[in-house]
């Protein structure tokens, strides 16, 4: 009577383990192949394009160029990377609510348009990109 | 003699006892990693990506690296620029909800950086631009 009852109560655990040796592995597998990703960065996708002509009072925009050799010029005045937003600024004061409008070559490097694209956003000043193929202006 | 057979099985029930709470454990473990995982396809390299003060927190489910010398990686393997489509296809055929994000190089030409994220909006892709983290 007793053995017969411990027999049960063996298989009862055999059982079990099996199952918790596969729920372990599975445990293990997908713990080594779990890739944490984060990352960070700014979207810089065109609005969508629209057919209504712009608002006839809307002020003319700050031409920022940045050619093959990344020298950037504030509406046609050279300009250097870290006084891009002093130089757009003083424009605004003239025309206020005027924005940016980046004409990147397309042999520019990245991360000049990226800074300059973010110092105008931290700043509140709206952007856009453009960008011209081929011989410098 | 019952007396000694009842502590056995008590014993017993105790060994159970131990079992299940870890067991618990297990499953929600295993359970919050499969929820979690995402099998995302890194491109192999690490470009050095601009910094900027606008970033936000990105949740990019394909990645596109861009290096310094303009080569484009995906999935470790480096594609040039007319045989991105395909495989933009079948990345997007095994995730259609894909966002992509471009690991654009500082020293990259802005040029095809562009040239990849308008084939990615072309596909109907959310694309950002990633920049360095903290």
């Amino acid at each position: 009577m007793r053995r017969r009852k411990q027999n049960n109560e063996d298989q009862a655990e055999v059982n079990m383990t099996p199952m918790l040796d596969i729920v372990f592995i599975l445990l293990i597998f997908f713990i080594v192949t779990a890739t944490f990703l984060s990352e960070e960065g700014i979207d810089m996708t065109p609005p969508p394009e629209s057919d209504a002509p712009p608002p006839p009072d809307a002020p003319s925009p700050i031409v920022v160029q940045v050619d093959q050799d990344n020298n950037i010029f504030v509406n046609r005045v050279r300009t250097d990377v870290d006084r891009v937003l002093s130089a757009v600024n003083r424009f605004r004061a003239e025309s206020a609510g005027s924005a940016v409008l980046i004409e990147a070559n397309d042999e520019a490097s990245h991360g000049i348009i990226v800074r300059i694209w973010d110092d105008m956003n931290a700043n509140g000043v709206p952007v856009s990109l453009t960008r011209t193929d081929g011989e410098a202006q | 003699m019952a007396r000694r057979g009842s502590r056995v099985a008590t014993d017993e029930e105790e060994v159970e006892l131990n079992m299940t709470p870890m067991l618990d454990v297990v499953f929600i473990l295993l359970i919050f990693f499969i929820v979690t995982s995402v099998f995302i396809k890194e491109p192999g390299i690490d470009p050095i990506r601009p910094e900027a003060l606008t970033e936000q927190d990105l949740n990019p489910s394909m990645l596109v690296a861009v290096n310094s010398e303009n080569e484009i990686w995906i999935d470790r393997r480096v594609y040039e620029q007319a045989e991105l489509q395909p495989i933009i296809e079948q990345l997007l055929q095994e995730n259609p909800k894909a966002r992509a994000t471009i690991q654009g190089d500082e020293e990259a030409d802005i040029g095809i950086i562009l040239d990849v994220q308008d084939l990615l909006i072309e596909n109907g892709v959310e694309v950002t631009i990633s920049t360095l983290q903290e």
